[in-house]
């Protein structure tokens, strides 16, 4: 059985993470679920489970997400370092990365040594996460990655006036009363979200490269619309939503 | 750690009560307490108080006033300072001289109300503005109270405080070597808003003796803004192995002033308010501020500042874009947090100051 160095635990407001990485940091496994409101339960099935196929003994053990209190683990540590570490890792070079979650934004602006210098969270307000297109998506009855690809068909676009997450949906189904093509009021529903992730990037001060991570970075619509909004093809990992949890591990590395 | 016993406002209250003094509940920010003192009166400080049910208030205030207005409205409406002789609204901001409107033209307490008018930047004509003011509020007092205190006695509770205010300075400058929690130290600092002047001063005293040469070694922060509600926001900051080594705070620091120079005792406690520390409330320019927040930072060693600002309070979000730019060319982190005194604190909340504090102790290595 493979011996697992560290195991780096990202339970988000919507989907468990766990990567696992051997001592020079290269991933062993990574595992996403849907997020279990017992995430204490969740999290010990899935590790049982690993047992099975991975030494994990003496693996240590960082939690990162809202449920990481609820996680027995050696360090706790917040997101954004962890998303920063990872992605840092992944990428070897430092500028802006961009986690776009499930009900959360960061902008964290990392340095060329890998430090975090400075960051940025939406506060009070969904608009802008992934519960944007989520709320939508189950009004319409069509998935997240269907509406991403009538994004990127559309020749057009209707303007989506609501940052609200709330409100938004109320205005596509205004907009689709009205006439409007269900392609054109998806791109503009993709538009608002990405105008608002635009706005957070340039609040705490745009710096190159631009690399996404998140659940949302999988959406080509929001890559390709966010590169349209700030100029910059951004930089992708294979994986973007274990981002995360790898951070975490390697930072258990560390330890 | 240490802990000292702090009797709460209702305690003092009932003890100032019996001892035949008058209360005063006052509102924030600056008033000379000495005054107020000099008539024996106790002076009890109303910051909100936090986790107020604020829906009487609602009905006579905008959408977009601070929730510190807010629950100080409420508490007087739900009856809770009918304990108090006097009312006293200064005029810190657009809201809080709203809040005295209120009282004056809509609710008319039983209570003998007082106004008081501040003047904004450090000047001689300022001075002379206040102290006018404060002699305004004497007369009232007096007619108030039925007696008129002496020259001596004014100066005698100035001094009182000058004293005071010059203890507490020293436990700023020496707070690394407090063994007092951020909370711990606060509770002690913020008891002032309520306790007498001997009573607060024993207390200061007792943590002076405790001072050891040994430093927290611990990552220090400023904290900024009007007052640290909820006080939990403190443990969260020692949990990450920090502590607020410095404040820029209305309900602390920017109220320690330094001595008076006049022997009118008017004119002294004038000068003690108008040329006190840099406040948003006092319009102070925007290198004043910078320069002071950057002392605190040099003079406690801290890493960085969290701005801690209260929801719809505009004098303090006009500074912050100008400041964060300046802090920031000084390599000077800054995190600003926004909050509701009537609000728990948000998982939201708690990410952002354990990442600011992650930061800044990362970028300490």
């Amino acid at each position: 059985m493979e011996k697992v160095k560290s195991i780096g635990i990202d339970a988000g407001s919507t989907t468990l993470k766990i990567v696992g990485v051997e001592e020079e940091g290269k991933i062993l496994f990574s595992v996403i679920e849907d997020a279990d409101p017992k995430i204490e339960e969740q999290t010990d099935k899935l590790l049982g489970e690993l047992r099975n196929n991975y030494d994990i003994e003496n693996s240590k053990i960082v939690a990162t997400g809202y449920g990481s209190n609820l996680i027995k683990a050696d360090k706790k540590v917040t997101e954004i370092t962890c998303h920063a570490k990872g992605i840092y890792e992944y990428f070897k070079t430092g500028g802006t990365a961009v986690d776009i979650g499930g009900q959360d934004n960061k902008v964290i602006l990392i340095s060329k040594n890998g430090k975090v210098v400075d960051f940025i969270m939406n506060d009070k307000c969904a608009s802008g996460t992934g519960r944007f297109l989520e709320n939508t998506s189950w009004r319409l009855k069509i998935s997240t990655e269907k509406m991403a690809e009538l994004a990127i068909s559309s020749d057009n676009e209707v303007k989506i006036s609501s940052t609200c997450a709330v409100f938004a949906e109320s205005e596509v189904i205004s907009q689709l009363s009205r006439g409007q093509k269900l392609e054109h009021v998806i791109k503009g529903l993709h538009r608002a979200m990405v105008k608002r992730i635009t706005s957070m990037v340039y609040a705490i001060g745009f710096n190159p490269p631009l690399m996404l991570s998140g659940g949302v970075a999988k959406n080509k619509a929001v890559a390709q619309m966010l590169e349209e909004e700030l100029g910059e093809k951004p930089l992708i990992p294979e994986n973007p939503q274990i981002m995360g949890a790898f951070g975490a591990a390697l930072i258990g590395l560390s330890e | 750690m240490l802990h000292i016993d702090i009797p709460s406002r209702k305690e003092v209250i009932e003890k100032a009560k019996s001892e035949g003094k008058k209360i005063a509940a006052i509102y924030p920010i600056h008033y000379p307490r000495e005054l107020f003192r000099s008539f024996n009166i106790q002076p009890i400080e109303v910051w909100g108080p936090p986790k107020t049910d604020t829906k009487k208030a609602n009905a006579h205030l905008q959408s977009y006033i601070c929730s510190v207005v807010q629950s100080g409205l409420a508490f007087y409406l739900e009856k809770q300072l009918d304990i108090a002789d006097i009312i006293a609204v200064p005029h810190s901001c657009d809201s809080l001289q709203g809040l005295g409107s209120i009282f004056k033209d809509f609710i008319n307490p039983k209570h003998e109300l007082i106004t008081i008018y501040l003047p904004r930047e450090k000047n001689k004509e300022n001075v002379e503005f206040l102290s006018n003011e404060l002699k305004r509020i004497y007369k009232q007092l007096s007619e108030f109270c039925g007696f008129s205190p002496s020259s001596e006695k004014l100066m005698e509770e100035i001094k009182k405080e000058e004293e005071i205010d010059e203890i507490v300075d020293k436990l700023y400058r020496i707070r690394e070597n407090l063994p007092l929690s951020s909370r711990g130290f606060y509770a002690i600092l913020r008891s002032r808003e309520y306790l007498s002047p001997d009573e607060f001063k024993s207390k200061l005293e007792y943590i002076l003796l405790h001072a050891s040469k040994g430093r927290l070694k611990k990552t220090g922060v400023v904290f900024s803004g009007l007052l640290p509600e909820p006080m939990e926001i403190f443990d969260i900051i020692d949990e990450m192995d920090c502590f607020v080594a410095m404040d820029d705070m209305a309900c602390c620091m920017r109220r320690v002033y330094g001595k008076g120079n006049s022997d009118d005792p008017f004119e002294r406690m004038a000068e003690r308010i108008v040329n006190g520390p840099p406040d948003p409330t006092k319009g102070n320019s925007f290198n004043e501020r910078f320069g002071f927040l950057k002392s605190l930072i040099e003079i406690s060693g801290a890493k960085g500042i969290v701005f801690y600002n209260v929801k719809f309070c505009e004098p303090e979000y006009f500074y912050h874009p100008i400041l964060k730019e300046k802090l920031s060319k000084a390599g000077i982190k800054s995190l600003i947090i926004e909050t509701d005194i009537n609000e728990p604190i948000s998982q939201q909340t708690i990410t952002r100051i354990k990442a600011f504090t992650e930061m800044l102790r990362e970028n300490e290595q």
